[in-house]
């Protein structure tokens, strides 16, 4: 529990000036634009478990920042190093602040593990939260902004697991927080209690609200997130804008292909050369089309082609289990691709266009990447980062 | 919010929180009631003088009193600990302003109002069960004031056992080791007289036996008690510091 905060209050009843020290001076001094969370070689071991191995990171304000990782990546242990619940080694500061110094007041706490009071209902959860602050939202309203008003009256232990987890949501923003660090938020909720707390989440943030979010729901962090952090063992490997992370080690469009089964080894090869082909074509006319603006952008056509053809990487064809996928295929590259399929021969029963997504990168960066020849999830050699 | 605030808004959550678990209270309260009736009514006093309930009725009321003075304080305020720790409930109050010293002191409230009431009940039993007069006199009015003492040291002692217990049966075996020698070996239900010389400043160094001599010095053998009050109020105020700096705040 908060001691600094308890003294700060105790000193601000009777009269006194503020007894935090530094702390809470420096949280005051500090500026709107100043980072709201900095963390600098972040270290935290249990034993001979590293858990946090050099954490650098840093939170602008107003910003929903998404933190996302395998099991034991170190997520938690980082989110309580931020809330001061775990000491950590290294430069902690949120609000300018050492985290043990910062006022209670500013900061809500969803803890990845939290199992309140029993036998209280959902109101009285709320309230008995919000009892503990100088300043707290109506209970009514809270309840509502997390879809709970019509059970606010049930006994906690008596609700379903995504009301559970909802009402304490509820607790974490009934102080209406500056900051708000929400540890996997909709952990066993439905689709339905999911989009609600979505929805919170983004008006909390265009209301100001700083968001520090961590989910294993890549849609989710992809949704919602401004930026989002990687965490594998320890330490960051990427960090950036979801679209920008996406770009970077999302890999490429592709075409899922249904068959009626995998794709031999004699259509798959047919389709990747029909698919080279095609490719060739395209930069052919392309190389054409250039000629008449200029010879210099010709011979790079012509260069783009002859290189699509000789690589055999160009088209990334692979059998899978409902039949074989096509990498590297944009939108406007669809009906080439289907031509590509019908002079190889191939006939396929349906077609299934996906961009990269959050999902392709976490697996990617954490060596967990999917394997479409198999159908299953294996360890892989994960790209390198930039950690 | 007030230090006063924070301190009434989690009595209050807690006192709910147990008053709403019926099995819970039902226990509380018919534990000391079973002790009485079997301890007080069945066995009785050896009518030949001699043996462990030798002394008049009156004697042992300070003992059915620690009973529930010692082991509910004891065995509520660890387990809350346990439950708090493993609910995650530690690391949200860790982000609120209330400090684990006002917790304590919320918990120490409700405990006193149970342990209270719960010794209200005891004292009308023996009355009822046993032959037992009570001294009725001002220094009575001191009665509630041991209570609440000796409770406030228990429950500091339950939250370092709490503390250092992993788990609530850690917590519930911890507190029955320590409780079961203080019961019996604090001039409760066993007389001074009964115990070898060499083991008399152990006696001594119960805090319960101060409970006991003071409650006793009240209600059955008028005496002198402010010393036996001075010295728990110092080891409760002892206990309740070293158990609220042991509260659990981080993992």
């Amino acid at each position: 529990m908060n001691e600094t905060a308890a003294a700060s209050a105790s000193a601000a009843e009777d009269g006194e000036p503020d007894r935090a020290g530094g702390g809470a001076a420096d949280a005051v001094a500090a500026t709107d634009s100043d980072p709201v969370v900095v963390g600098e070689g972040v270290r935290k071991s249990y034993g001979e478990v590293v858990a946090l191995d050099g954490v650098d990171i840093r939170v602008e304000p107003g910003e929903v920042f998404g933190l996302i990782g395998p099991n034991g990546a170190g997520k938690t242990t980082l989110v309580r190093a931020l809330t001061g619940t775990t000491e950590a080694e290294g430069d902690l500061r949120v609000f300018g602040a050492p985290p043990r110094e910062v006022d209670p007041q500013r900061i809500g706490l969803l803890p990845q593990a939290f199992d309140p009071p029993e036998r209280l209902t959902a109101s009285e959860l709320v309230e008995y939260y919000g009892g503990l602050y100088d300043a707290a939202r109506d209970v009514e309203s809270v309840l509502r902004d997390v879809g709970m008003a019509d059970d606010a009256d049930a006994w906690y232990e008596t609700l379903s697991g995504g009301q559970k987890r909802r009402t304490c949501v509820a607790t974490a923003i009934v102080n209406d927080p500056d900051l708000l660090f929400l540890d996997e938020p909709t952990t066993g909720i439905d689709p339905a209690g999911r989009r609600s707390i979505h929805r919170l989440i983004e008006r909390l943030a265009d209301g100001g609200t700083t968001v520090f979010l961590t989910s294993h729901a890549m849609d989710e962090v992809e949704r919602l997130a401004d930026r989002v952090a990687l965490l594998r063992d320890g330490a960051v490997v990427a960090v950036g804008p979801p679209d920008e992370l996406i770009a970077e080690h999302g890999g490429e469009p592709s075409l899922e292909v249904a068959l009626d089964g995998p794709a031999s080894e004699g259509d798959v090869e047919a389709v990747r050369e029909a698919v080279r082909e095609a490719v060739r074509e395209a930069l052919s006319d392309e190389s054409t089309e250039s000629a008449r603006a200029g010879e210099g952008e010709a011979e790079k056509a012509s260069g783009r082609a002859e290189k699509a053809s000789a690589s055999k990487d160009a088209p990334a064809v692979e059998s899978t289990r409902e039949g074989l996928r096509i990498g590297g295929v944009r939108p406007e590259g669809i009906g080439d691709a289907v031509d590509a399929l019908e002079a190889a021969g191939v006939d396929f029963e349906s077609l299934a266009w996906s961009e990269p997504s959050l999902e392709d990168v976490y697996l990617r960066l954490t060596g967990e990447e999917y394997s479409p020849r198999s159908g299953e999830f294996g360890e892989t050699a994960p790209d390198g980062g930039d950690r | 919010m007030t230090r006063v605030g924070r301190i009434a808004t989690e009595a209050s959550a807690a006192a709910r929180s147990f008053l709403r678990r019926r099995t819970a209270v039902f226990f509380t309260f018919f534990f000391p009631v079973i002790l009485v009736l079997i301890f007080g009514a069945l066995v009785q006093t050896q009518p030949t003088g001699g043996g462990l309930f030798a002394e008049p009725a009156g004697y042992y009321i300070p003992g059915y009193l620690a009973v529930v003075v010692l082991f509910t304080p004891l065995s509520r305020v660890g387990s809350e600990i346990a439950r708090h720790r493993d609910g995650g409930r530690f690391e949200k109050l860790a982000t609120t302003p209330i400090s684990r010293g006002e917790w304590l002191l919320a918990h120490t409230l409700v405990n006193v109002a149970i342990i209270g009431a719960a010794s209200l009940l005891i004292l009308a039993l023996v009355v009822v069960v046993t032959d037992a007069e009570p001294v009725v006199s001002p220094a009575l009015a001191a009665l509630p004031v041991f209570v609440a003492v000796a409770v406030a040291l228990f429950c500091g002692l339950g939250a370092l056992l709490g503390a250092l217990a992993d788990s609530q049966d850690g917590v519930i075996a911890a507190s029955n080791t320590v409780a079961l020698p203080l019961l019996f070996l604090s001039e409760t239900f066993v007389s001074p007289s009964l115990l070898p010389e060499w083991f008399l400043p152990a006696v001594a160094a119960s805090p319960l036996t101060y409970f006991a001599r003071g409650t006793r010095a009240i209600v059955y053998e008028p005496g002198p008690w402010l010393g036996d009050l001075a010295v728990l109020s110092v080891l409760a105020l002892a206990f309740l510091a070293l158990g609220a700096a042991a509260v659990p705040r981080t993992d």
